[in-house]
C-alpha cells in the first residue's frame, strides 16, 4: 500500500476589486493498493475549503453532475470531491481501468480541441490547472495492443457535464458567444437544466487508434457523446404583461470524428489536433426562432509549433481555429472563430525555478489573457508560486468578459 | 611441459591484449574496447538521483528505469516513483544507430496528464534538473565514436585501479556547441575496459565538471558502477546516481518502451 498528501493553498487579489477574489485550501489525500498478478486500486479524494469572501462551491451549478459524481457539500464553504476511484490491471493482452478516472485526449495546450472526454469545472474559467478542473468520470477504460497499434475504447455511463458557474458568480458567463442576452428591462428566468437519464442508453462511447510511424505520433479518435456544453434554448412569455426569456438548459448528442498529430523536427516540434463535431449549437441571433439556437456540424482545430532552445527555453505558439460549417444566423456573426496561444518558458537554478508568461489571444473581439508566472521548488516537498493573470479586450469576448476579474495570486503546494 | 606453454602464452597475452605492454593502446582502439563490453541485452534498475545545491540543499529522486537493445537501436525509460510532487514523471527515449537520425524522445508530465513528444537535438542540455547531459545519460557508461577524435596521453589512477588517460576533443566546433563539451579526459580501467573517471571541459577551456564511477561491481557477469558522481566546477552543484536491484537476466517487457506505459507508469 502507498499513500499521500498533497496539501495546496492559494490567495488571489482581484486586481479590479482590491479583494480577496479566492482564498482556499485544498486535501488531496490518495491511497494505493497493489494486489496480486499486477492489479492496483487508485483512491484519491479533494477536500476543498474556501474563505467566507471567495469563491464558494455553491456557486456552481450542481445540476451538471450526475449523482454519482457530485461533489458532496460538508458547508456552505467547503466540499468533498471522489477524484479518482479506479481499479487497473491486465488480463491476457488487454489493459483494464474501471472506474473514477480522467480520460485525456490531444495534443493541445491551454485550450482545448480533443480533450473533451471529460467535462470541467469552470469554477475558475481556464484559469485552474486542467487536471485539477477536469471532472473524472465513471468509465471502462480498455487498452490493448495490436502490432504497431494501440487501441483504446471507452464507455462511460456517467451524464456529467461542464460544471457553469452560477450567474453572479465571479466567473459567470456573460459573454453573448456563450449565453444569451435579454434587452435591458426583460427578466430571464433559467429553468434546471434538461438531463438525460436513461443510465445505458444516454451512456457516451469513445475509441481512440495510436501508433508511431515513421517519427510521427498519430491517433484517430471517435467519440459518441452528449456536448460537455448546455444548448440554452430560449422561450418568450408575458408575465404579467412584461416580456420574460425562460432559459431551459439542455444537452445534445453529437458524433466527434477528430485527429491528432506531433513530431520533432531538429529543435522543433510540430503537433496539432482536429475535431469534427456532427452537430454543435451556438446561440441564434433571433431568440424566437428555433428557441434562440441554431444548430451546425463545426470545425476545431489547432496547430502547434514548441522551439526548444537552449539553456532550457521553451517557446510554443498555437493557432486554433473553430469554423462553423454551415451559414446559419448565429447571435455573434462569427463563423469562423480564431485564438493564438503563445508560452514563452524558462528553467533556472537546475529546473528548480520556472518562469513563463502564456498569452491567449483571440482575433474575433480582440480579447484574450496574459498570465505571468514564476514557480521555485523550495524542497523536494514543497513548491511556491507568484503569478497573475490579466484579462484584456472586448467585454464582449470569450475572455474579455472578465475584465474585471483580473488578479495576482501566491501559492504553495506541499506533497507527503 | 604444457606449464611452460601456458606461461608463454599468458604472457604473450599480456604483450598483445592488454595496456600492460610498453606500447598503450590508441585512443580509438580504447573506444572501442569500452563500447565492445557487455552491457547486456537488456536491464532494470532503481536509479536515486541526489542533487546538492553549493549552499548544501539537496533533492532526491527515486526512480526506476529500465534500458533494452534491439539490435543497435537502443530503448531507455525512467519513471520517476517519488517525491510526490514529480511521482508519475516519466522519460522515454528511441536511441536509433543510423549516424544523422535523431533520437525520438517522450516525456510524461502527470500534472498535464500528457505525452509530450520533446525534440532531441538538445544533447548538451542538463537532463532534468541533474548535472548530466541528456547525451551523458544516453552514453551511460560508454563513449562516442563519431563525435570525437581520440587519443592516449598517458596512465593514472583513480581509486587504487590503474587506467589509461584517453582524450577526446569534438570533431568540429559544431559538435563541441552542441556537447557542451571543448575536451574530455576520461581514465579508463584497462582491466575491465571501463570509464572511472571523466573530466570535462567547457567551449573557453576552463574547467567545467568531473564524473565519478565508483563502486563498481559485476551483477550477474556484467561490470556495473553502482554510484555516479557528478561535480559542476562552475557552479558547485553536484548530482550522485545511485544504482540498486540492478538486473540483467529477468528480461524488460518490450510494451514498458511505449508511450501508453509511460502514462500508466511504473509501480514497485
Amino acid at each position: 500500500m502507498e499513500s499521500s498528501l498533497m496539501v495546496t493553498g492559494q490567495w488571489a487579489l482581484g486586481t479590479g476589486s482590491g479583494s480577496t477574489q479566492t482564498l482556499s485550501g485544498i486535501f488531496q489525500p490518495e491511497v494505493n493498493l497493489s494486489f496480486n498478478h499486477g492489479w492496483h486500486l487508485t483512491t484519491s479524494l479533494r477536500l476543498r475549503s474556501e474563505a467566507r469572501n471567495g469563491m464558494q462551491p455553491g456557486d456552481i451549478e450542481r445540476g451538471a453532475y450526475s449523482p454519482y459524481s457530485r461533489p458532496a457539500l460538508l458547508h456552505e464553504s467547503t466540499e468533498l470531491e471522489l477524484r479518482e476511484l479506479f481499479l487497473q490491471g491486465q488480463l491476457g493482452e488487454i489493459l483494464f481501468t474501471l472506474g473514477k478516472q480522467q480520460v485525456v485526449w490531444g495534443k493541445a495546450d491551454g485550450l482545448k480541441v480533443l480533450d473533451i472526454v471529460d467535462p470541467q469545472s469552470f469554477r475558475e474559467f481556464i484559469l485552474e490547472d486542467f487536471d485539477d478542473s477536469r471532472i473524472p468520470l465513471w468509465t471502462l477504460n480498455i487498452e490493448r495492443q495490436i502490432g504497431n497499434w494501440d487501441l483504446q475504447l471507452l464507455w462511460i455511463p456517467d451524464p456529467t457535464f461542464h460544471a457553469i458557474p452560477k450567474r453572479g458568480a465571479t466567473f459567470a458567463f456573460t459573454s453573448p458567444e456563450l449565453v444569451p442576452t435579454a434587452p435591458p428591462g426583460v427578466t430571464v428566468k433559467l429553468n434546471d437544466p434538461r438531463r438525460p437519464n436513461r443510465p445505458l442508453k444516454d451512456s457516451d462511447a469513445g475509441l481512440r487508434v495510436a501508433t508511431f510511424w515513421r517519427g510521427w505520433d498519430i491517433t484517430f479518435n471517435y467519440l459518441y457523446q452528449y456536448a460537455n456544453l448546455p444548448v440554452l434554448r430560449q422561450n418568450v412569455a408575458l408575465v404579467e404583461g412584461k416580456p420574460e426569456v425562460i432559459v431551459t438548459p439542455g444537452y445534445e448528442r453529437t458524433h466527434v470524428l477528430g485527429t491528432t498529430f506531433s513530431t520533432a523536427l531538429g529543435d522543433w516540434v510540430l503537433r496539432g489536433e482536429v475535431g469534427y463535431f456532427s452537430r454543435t449549437f451556438f446561440i441564434g441571433k433571433d431568440p424566437t426562432r428555433h428557441h434562440g439556437v441554431v444548430k451546425s456540424p463545426h470545425l476545431n482545430y489547432v496547430l502547434g509549433l514548441d522551439w526548444n532552445g537552449p539553456a532550457d527555453i521553451l517557446i510554443s505558439g498555437q493557432l486554433i481555429q473553430s469554423w462553423m460549417l454551415k451559414h446559419a444566423q448565429r447571435g455573434t456573426g462569427n463563423r469562423l472563430d480564431s485564438t493564438l496561444t503563445l508560452l514563452m518558458r524558462r528553467l533556472f537554478l537546475y529546473d528548480t525555478l520556472t518562469a513563463e508568461v502564456l498569452v491567449i489571444a483571440n482575433f474575433n473581439h480582440g480579447d484574450g489573457i496574459v498570465r505571468p508566472k514564476l514557480r521555485y521548488q523550495w524542497l523536494d516537498h514543497l513548491d511556491i508560486w507568484l503569478g497573475a493573470d490579466v484579462f484584456f479586450g472586448d467585454r464582449e469576448g470569450v475572455f474579455g468578459q472578465f475584465g474585471n476579474n483580473g488578479r495576482v495570486l501566491l501559492g504553495f503546494e506541499s506533497a507527503f | 611441459m604444457n606449464t611452460l606453454l601456458a606461461l608463454l602464452a599468458v604472457t604473450l597475452l599480456m604483450f598483445t591484449d592488454g595496456a600492460s605492454g610498453t606500447e598503450l593502446p590508441s585512443g580509438d582502439e580504447i573506444a572501442r574496447r569500452i563500447n565492445a563490453r557487455d552491457e547486456g541485452i537488456a536491464v532494470s534498475r532503481k536509479v536515486t538521483m541526489e542533487m546538492t545545491e553549493t549552499s548544501g540543499k539537496s533533492r532526491t529522486r527515486e526512480t526506476q528505469g529500465f534500458r533494452k537493445y534491439y539490435g543497435r537501436e537502443k530503448r531507455t525509460v525512467i519513471f520517476y516513483l517519488s517525491p510526490r510532487s514529480i511521482r508519475g514523471t516519466a522519460f522515454l527515449t528511441y536511441d536509433y544507430p543510423e549516424p544523422g537520425r535523431d533520437d525520438d524522445q517522450w516525456l510524461y508530465l502527470p500534472a498535464l496528464r500528457k505525452v509530450r513528444r520533446i525534440s532531441a537535438s538538445d544533447r548538451g542540455d542538463y537532463f532534468l534538473g541533474t548535472d548530466f547531459t541528456y547525451e551523458d545519460i544516453k552514453l551511460e557508461t560508454r563513449v562516442s565514436l563519431k563525435d570525437y577524435r581520440r587519443k592516449t596521453v598517458g596512465e593514472d589512477e583513480v581509486d587504487g585501479v590503474h587506467c589509461l588517460l584517453l582524450e577526446s576533443r569534438p570533431v568540429s566546433p559544431e559538435i563541441a556547441e552542441e556537447l557542451g563539451y571543448g575536451k574530455v579526459l576520461q581514465c579508463v580501467d584497462d582491466r575491465i575496459w571501463m570509464v572511472r573517471r571523466s573530466q570535462m571541459w567547457d567551449l573557453k577551456g576552463q574547467p567545467l565538471k568531473t564524473i565519478h564511477f565508483r563502486d563498481i561491481r559485476q551483477v550477474q557477469g556484467i561490470w556495473t558502477p553502482h554510484l555516479i558522481e557528478v561535480v559542476n566546477h562552475k557552479t558547485g552543484h553536484q548530482t550522485r546516481f545511485h544504482f540498486a536491484n540492478v538486473d540483467y537476466q529477468s528480461g524488460v517487457d518490450d510494451r514498458i518502451f511505449t508511450q501508453n506505459a509511460l502514462k500508466r507508469g511504473w509501480r514497485r
